[in-house]
């Protein structure tokens, strides 16, 4: 179909107001990073700089361990990432491929633990947690940032499984195939895009993650980003200039990680339509 | 009969297997959420007041002070507020680029994926960015809306309760809308191209084929993803606590916030517990009737 | 044989021995919230040189934050990993000491008076119930901070009364500046503007003698009609404002006046002239003879249980109280923290400082504020438990925002403060 003169032009204004809308934010934090403090707090912004100081950076990276809380979110996101996929996998295959008593209950009850409000749970998971030794303990964050993004994980399993044909599968279990072969050898390797959407959710989840880290992580040695520049930003003084280059250091990975993975997710969630 | 006994064996055979799939989720869900929840309804009928210390038992006095005080009470509407806001002003906004990114146009890969930018970076960051540009000294916006002319001296945007509901409902759809946009948009090409071009041959206008042909098709995922939503925006605390902390004058304090306030500011950690547990209720009961919808029905054999 | 094994097994023995000397140096905890990159890193100074000198001790600090602190202290201690040294302010003290954590330190305290010399007003709101909960390690103290500049330009003179600082905030309004930056946040700092108000109508007291609230009194009732006047001379996000807002907007020439601890570190780090920046008391009502302000008493309290810890924990309180270093420890943000004790007002360490050279009139006149500073809830020698949920909830600011946010009447916003405290403190 051919569009109309109109309707592209509608197409392109709609787009601008988005791409203003998503990306407007971000540069304007980001170029302002590297301005200068007075530029920054002038009652006329620049768009772009006319200054040039790194000395945010410096201070931010010279005062605080940066690169410490970026490592620990790294590898915290990645754990909860790993488990959340492996439960999502599991279970969901479960879920939407076979046959068992108390299933339709059993999987409501996990929906709805998707609705949990996390406030409620904060004081005992912090008695827990102690009780267990994990306070400040990255381990604890994991623990957490599973149970938070699991529920969600199992929903978008459904749409990739659904899309599976039954018949591939019921052809290889003739051929001899354990069920565990089947799951692994034929029916992974077909939802791969959806295992990059769930994997790239849990990350993401994890990533963000504020509240409860920043009550079970006491030391800055264990510290995820969000706590991390949550405390550089401080409360006494509101210094611009250090909160937009935390702001900015602490995007960059994101965009870089993105700019490698990012396709994967909107591809495998539009996956199941492409069969 | 053999075969009926074979069946049912194999029948016994995919529930164990079942079983073993589920039982680690189960197990861990169980471990961290019921547990949990289990000593927070103990601590409801208790009268611990900082966190740490011994309570003794007080029954259901805790349920009956939050359920008779106004402040839960106006909580709760504030959280009712919120949720819809965020759930109309977020969906709207997904719509509208989940359209926008159906259509076909150079860069629409690259589109796609970058409209997911604001999901991804942490809360704290969405706290600072939009700190800075709202604020009197420094900010972008202020500047911005007085050269167009729409205010001629600087506003507070957080410093009404109605601006500062506002404000945050708008902060926290920006944040949330490009996710929707993009699990909606995986709705939207689900639905068979052919629908459209059949409907476009009889002659049907644009909007006639987005009302009779995306809208009812659509509705299933836009029914779960404003659920999904609801829920989500329900437990939405940080930003909210780190952008006003409930202000002014409590008009962002929802539910979240002032559990957390009772608890750890008010050191009433038996009365956040019984709120929590009522919080709990309400929104399992929300829940419930949404995961009607949710149930898996066709996929399974 | 025999030998060979005796002096063997004593090899073991001795080895064992000095293995454990060396390996079980006492670890100490030190909570603080100075959070900021440049206090972090002078107290990290301070603790390796202590380190070094003190081989069996190992001091680390873990730095938190003041917001999430009230939550996490409680937590950590009823889990049985609370530090071992906790930084504290008067209200905070209360909260943990009503956990069962804390021993007096009266002992320690008064041998480190005889060597320094407290300034009386930094312990007071430590000595309640027959001991001292915490020692004292520096003040903070609000005083009024204005451009000569500014002030020359449009005629005017630093106010010292009520009625001259709303003239003035008028004045400077409309010359297009923010007359009065004070802040309608329900949060501590402006709990903190407003008992500064409080306390030169002479509305200082919140409990009676006998425990009995009386917040609820026609002096705080004009006091905060007053600061519901000068509101009016404030911005228009300042119900949103921390400490950082308000200091940003004088450091921007936005603001005339502001009622703050110091803004000395980010006027300089902006560019501002020394000569120019000026300090005064916090104005009172006309009928009052002097000017009074609010004072914050910083302190450590010492939570380890274990002798051997304490011990560790009081050689590292009196290492920073050392003349020699404490000037160093109160400028980890200089200009902003007062000394406790009266050696450290007069140490080289403290006065030498870059900016305290710079700023020394400056510096002497917050000193000289801060020795009328009064602090809510600790003003009568008696603390009463309830003042921990009062500062927590901010109740003196919610009332403000009743009132600036509301529109209630300032009477009857104080009214539904009295009750909100009632409640708090049942």
């Amino acid at each position: 179909m051919r569009r109309s003169v109109a309707i592209t032009l509608a197409l392109a204004v709609a787009l601008a107001v988005l791409a203003i809308l998503v990306i407007l934010p971000f540069w304007w934090v980001m170029s302002s990073s590297v301005k200068a403090t007075s530029e920054i707090v002038s009652t006329s912004p620049t768009m772009f700089p006319r200054s040039f100081t790194l000395e945010h950076f410096e201070k931010l990276l010279g005062g605080s361990d940066f690169p410490r809380f970026l490592f620990n979110s790294v590898i915290v996101s990645l754990a909860s990432m790993a488990l959340t996929v492996a439960f999502a996998v599991l279970a969901g295959y479960a879920f939407f491929r076979l046959r068992f008593p108390g299933r339709d209950l059993l999987y409501r009850a996990i929906l709805l633990a998707y609705a949990f409000p996390g406030i409620v749970v904060l004081t005992p998971l912090y008695g827990m947690m102690s009780a267990a030794g994990l306070i400040d303990n990255p381990l604890a964050l994991v623990i957490v940032n599973v149970t938070f993004a699991v529920p969600f994980a199992i929903w978008m399993m459904r749409a990739f499984l659904a899309a599976v044909p039954v018949e591939i599968e019921e052809a290889a279990r003739l051929d001899g195939a354990s069920r565990l072969i089947v799951l692994r050898r034929i029916v992974l390797p077909l939802i791969a895009p959806g295992v990059a959407s769930v994997a790239i959710f849990a990350f993401v989840s994890s990533w963000t993650e504020y509240l409860f880290a920043s009550v079970l992580i006491q030391t800055d040695a264990h510290k995820t980003i969000p706590v991390g520049l949550a405390g550089i930003i401080g409360q006494y003084q509101v210094d611009w200039g250090l909160m937009l280059a935390g702001a900015t250091i602490t995007t960059l990975p994101v965009l870089a990680l993105f700019a490698v993975i990012g396709r994967y997710f909107v591809a495998g969630l539009t996956a199941g339509a492409i069969k | 009969m053999p075969i009926r006994r074979s069946q049912r064996l194999a029948a016994r055979r995919e529930a164990a297997f079942a079983a073993l799939l589920v039982a680690p989720v189960l197990a861990w869900l169980g471990a961290t959420l019921l547990y949990p929840l289990a000593v927070s309804l103990a601590l409801s009928v208790e009268n611990v007041r900082v966190i740490g210390s011994v309570g003794r038992f007080v029954g259901l006095d805790n349920y009956l002070s939050v359920l008779g005080s106004a402040a839960f009470w106006l909580a709760l509407g504030r959280s009712v507020v919120w949720v819809v806001g965020n759930a109309v002003v977020q969906t709207a906004l997904a719509m509208a680029a989940a359209l926008v990114l159906e259509q076909s146009f150079p860069g629409v890969r690259i589109a796609r994926t970058w409209i997911v930018l604001t999901w991804i970076v942490p809360t704290i960051v969405i706290v600072i960015v939009w700190r800075w540009l709202l604020s009197t000294s420094g900010g972008m916006i202020n500047p911005l809306l007085i050269a167009l002319g729409v205010i001629r001296e600087p506003v507070g945007f957080f410093s009404t309760p109605a601006s500062a509901m506002a404000t945050l409902i708008l902060i926290n759809s920006w944040r949330w809308f490009p996710f929707i946009a993009v699990m909606l948009l995986a709705g939207l090409q689900r639905i068979p191209g052919e629908l459209y071009e059949a409907a476009a041959l009889d002659g049907a206008s644009r909007f006639a084929r987005f009302r009779r042909i995306t809208l009812p098709l659509l509705q299933p995922t836009l029914f779960v993803l404003t659920v999904i939503g609801t829920l989500l925006s329900f437990n939405v605390f940080d930003i909210v606590w780190l952008l006003t902390g409930g202000g002014p004058a409590n008009a962002t304090t929802t539910l979240p916030i002032l559990i957390y306030r009772t608890a750890f500011k008010g050191y009433r950690l038996s009365e956040a517990a019984a709120m929590s547990v009522v919080a709990t209720v309400l929104l399992m009961g929300l829940a419930l009737i949404a995961v009607r919808t949710l149930a898996p029905r066709e996929e399974a054999r | 044989m025999r030998g060979r094994n005796f002096v063997f097994a004593s090899l073991v023995a001795m080895l064992a021995a000095s293995a454990a000397a060396q390996a079980d140096p006492v670890q100490i905890r030190l909570w603080h919230m100075e959070q900021p990159p440049q206090r972090v890193a002078r107290v990290q100074q301070l603790i390796d040189e202590f380190n070094k000198a003190n081989p069996d001790i190992v001091v680390k600090q873990e730095p938190q934050n003041w917001g999430e602190v009230y939550a996490k202290a409680p937590a950590a201690i009823a889990a049985g990993n609370a530090p071992d040294i906790l930084f504290a302010i008067p209200d905070f003290t209360t909260v943990i000491k009503g956990l069962g954590a804390l021993t007096s330190v009266k002992d320690f305290v008064a041998k480190l008076n005889e060597q320094h010399h407290f300034i009386p007003a930094t312990l007071r709101p430590y000595e309640y119930d027959g001991g001292v909960w915490a020692v004292p390690l520096y003040n903070m103290a609000i005083s009024l901070w204005y451009r000569h500049s500014v002030f020359d330009k449009a005629g005017l003179k630093p106010p010292q009364t009520w009625s001259e600082w709303r003239k003035d905030a008028e004045a400077l309004s409309k010359a297009g500046l923010y007359g009065a930056g004070l802040p309608a946040n329900k949060q501590l700092y402006t709990d903190q503007t407003v008992y500064a108000t409080m306390v030169n109508n002479g509305a200082a007291q919140l409990f009676g003698d006998d425990g009995a609230l009386r917040f609820d009194n026609p002096k705080t009732v004009e006091a905060y009609a007053f600061y519901k006047d000068m509101f009016k001379y404030s911005a228009p996000d300042a119900t949103n404002w921390t400490w950082g807002e308000a200091e940003a907007c004088f450091d921007a020439a936005k603001c005339g006046t502001v009622l703050q601890f110091t803004v000395i570190s980010t006027y300089n780090a902006q560019g501002g002239d020394p000569a120019d920046l000026g300090v005064a008391a916090v104005p009172h009502n006309d009928g009052e003879t002097a000017s009074n302000t609010i004072a914050y008493s910083n302190a450590a309290m010492i939570l380890a249980k274990d002798p051997a810890k304490r011990k560790a924990a009081e050689a590292f309180i009196s290492f920073l109280l050392e003349p020699a270093n404490y000037g160093r420890f109160l400028n980890m943000e200089p200009g902003l923290f007062l000394p406790a004790t009266e050696d450290g007002a007069k140490a080289p360490s403290f006065w030498n400082d870059p900016l305290a050279v710079k700023y020394k009139s400056q510096i002497e006149t917050m000193i000289a504020n801060s020795q009328n500073g009064m602090l809510f809830g600790f003003t009568s020698g008696k603390v009463f438990p309830a003042i921990g949920a009062i500062s927590a909830q901010n109740i003196l600011a919610g009332t403000l925002q009743r009132i600036v946010v509301g529109g209630d009447a300032p009477a009857a916003a104080v009214a539904a403060g009295q009750k909100e405290m009632q409640e708090a403190a049942k």
